[in-house]
């Protein structure tokens, strides 16, 4: 034990070294600070529309999805001088109350160093797409599989067997297991984009390597405000900016996702966690970007062997075709680990596949209009194709 | 307010004094455009979607201004000078703020920072898109059309600027201090207008005697 301990504890100095060393390196231009108060304000007001989506592909939660759905977010910093910001976003979807989706505290130690602490209900440090989810960010207007379809496993409930499990494949929008909570309710994404976590991160340098290191009380596909079950998840990205144009990151995340109101029935009451891997790869140069993400999941669940393997991939592509107008499209991919129930080996939920394409004429600088078809085929669940015409008119301040 | 920049811009109207003026001294005409203005930086989009605060960006100066003749003399509107001009991106900025151009201008747009930029414009006037490019590269976009011309990067929504282009080449942008020089102007009465951040902030009627020399008019705009 006494070894393992001296490991850990050296592990730790050897990344504060690390942190410590890409700080210093990492000097930003000599411009002077500005050191005055300053409130910036800004806000995105999004409205899509699509037909109904009979096979629940693009539902974000139980109620909402993210083809018919009406978005106004208002983005406010308060900055005090260079070291100290207060970040905050409040939500309002499809017209309901308001709510903080962001809330934290920035601070900057030394003001020419690219290096920075964030504490509260933070972006995620995992992957690239949930920091640019934001309407103008998006070429598209869907949500890659992997930050938004809704598998069958739940924070809060999980099911006496395989079969059991086997049964909800393809049915991630509404599950029902017997162990926990009886409601009938939504599972959870491999990682989660609309909503963030609460805790403390870390990011040092810029260009050409960022490294943001994590702690907080959700899990990637569960975000949380409070904690549920008195484990803390941690995630970490590393982001190689090659040369200009070209961005690779790696990312890696663990943390607990089952409440303890479902631990505590299970004998033993063991944590059952969420681990992820991620790679992602930015490239742009002209007219053209292309981002690609690759994501390996798995969560362990009790009462079947083995975790519950995922992988999602994305590859989309945009072309800026002349002024105002873009054209993009992306083939997104979600694939689930084998188990092996009463009628044989399966894989736990239904394997999906998903292309879109579309097309943005910007009004205005800060007025765009989006056209897109999407298509997504499914092995499994009562809907197993549908191809779906959508529209969107954003506009950001 | 930009509308009639553009309006002013292209309906220049002819002076009077037609040929005559070859025969006369030319001048130059030169002042100080005091701004008392609040112009405070634009400020940027709340970072709230980053890992850490976003690289610090230099300030552009909104107080540099224009001023040029909204009555321009006869045969102004046939020099077939074809200059370039270039407008820098520099610390997440463009460096100048403004640029005025007279129509023909082939306007480069140098890269040098540490970042890709996308330059584009969905002006009227002249609507472009140069993609994205690296640090030492440049792309060049001619402007054949008197108008306004607003500048932006895809990537830094903070970055934006003016390009005014004019049909006549009776213009000059102030300099750090406010002062401008419009030289070469034959004798004749003209309007003289002060565009600055955006707007026709003040216009003037100036008058260029037969002797030539030199004539003062200073601006205050408030």
């Amino acid at each position: 034990m006494h070894s393992a301990g001296r490991t850990v504890r050296r592990l730790g100095w050897g990344l504060a070294a690390c942190m410590f060393g890409l700080a210093a390196r990492a000097e930003e231009p000599a411009i002077p600070p500005d050191d005055g108060m300053k409130l910036l304000v800004g806000g995105d007001v999004s409205g899509t529309l699509a037909p109904e989506d009979r096979g629940f592909f693009n539902d974000v939660d139980y109620q909402r999805n993210a083809l018919r759905l009406f978005r106004a977010s208002l983005l406010a910093e308060l900055r005090g001088g260079s070291h100290v910001a207060l970040l905050g976003e409040l939500r309002s979807e499809n017209l309901d109350a308001p709510r903080a989706y962001a809330l934290y505290l920035r601070v900057r130690p030394l003001p020419r160093r690219a290096f920075d602490v964030q504490i509260g209900r933070i972006p995620p440090v995992f992957g690239a797409f949930a920091r640019r989810r934001y309407g103008q960010d998006n070429p598209l207007i869907g949500t890659p599989l992997g930050y938004q379809y809704l598998t069958t496993v739940r924070p809060d409930a999980v099911p006496g067997n395989a079969d059991e499990m086997l049964a909800q494949r393809g049915g991630g929008w509404l599950t029902r297991y017997s162990v926990g909570s009886a409601a009938n309710d939504a599972g959870l994404p491999v990682v989660e984009s609309m909503r963030w976590d609460t805790g403390i991160e870390v990011r040092v340098g810029k260009t050409p390597i960022e490294w943001s290191v994590a702690v907080t009380q959700g899990s990637l596909g569960n975000p949380r405000l409070s904690d549920d079950n008195d484990g803390k998840q941690i995630s970490t990205r590393l982001a190689w900016h090659f040369v200009p144009g070209l961005k690779v990151g790696g990312s890696f995340a663990r943390g607990q996702y089952l409440d303890d109101a479902v631990r505590r029935l299970l004998n033993p009451p063991a944590p059952f966690r969420q681990q992820a891997f991620g790679l992602d790869v930015e490239y742009s140069w002209a007219r053209f970007v292309v981002r690609g993400e690759a994501i390996v999941s798995d969560w362990q669940i009790p009462a079947i062997d083995g975790p519950l393997a995922v992988a999602a991939v994305f590859l989309e592509g945009r072309y800026r075709a002349a002024p105002g107008l873009q054209v993009a499209a992306r083939v997104d991919r979600l694939d689930f680990g084998r188990i092996t129930g009463s009628g044989g080996s399966q894989t736990w939920d239904a394997p999906l596949m998903r292309i879109e394409a579309a097309l943005g004429y910007a009004l205005r600088r800060q007025v765009q209009l989006k056209a897109a078809y999407q298509h997504n085929w499914r092995d499994g669940g009562f809907v197993h194709s549908q191809g779906l015409v959508a529209g969107q008119i954003l506009v950001w301040f | 307010m930009v509308l009639s920049l553009c309006a002013s811009l292209s309906l220049l109207l002819v002076a009077a004094q037609a040929a005559q003026g070859e025969a006369r001294s030319l001048a130059s005409i030169r002042g100080v455009v005091e701004v008392r203005l609040d112009l405070p930086p634009k400020a940027p989009r709340p970072s709230v979607n980053e890992i850490g605060a976003p690289a610090r960006h230099d300030v552009p100066d909104r107080r540099r201004s224009v001023v040029y003749f909204e009555t321009a003399p006869q045969g102004a509107f046939e020099d077939h000078e074809r200059p370039r001009a270039a407008l820098d991106q520099k610390n997440e900025s463009f460096v100048p703020y403004v640029l005025p151009v007279i129509s023909g201008t082939t306007v480069d747009f140098p890269n040098r920072d540490r970042t890709f930029h996308n330059v584009f414009s969905l002006s009227k006037a002249q609507p472009f898109d140069l993609g994205r490019y690296a640090a030492g590269r440049f792309k060049s976009v001619r402007f054949d059309h008197a108008g306004v011309v607003r500048v932006f990067c895809d990537i830094h929504s903070h970055m934006n600027a003016f390009i005014l282009v004019f049909a006549h080449r009776f213009f000059a942008a102030t300099d750090a201090s406010g002062t401008f020089r419009i030289d070469n102007v034959p004798p004749g009465t003209y309007n003289l207008a002060v565009w600055t951040d955006g707007r026709v902030r003040a216009v003037r009627a100036v008058r260029v005697g037969d002797e030539g020399g030199i004539v003062t008019q200073d601006f205050v705009v408030e």
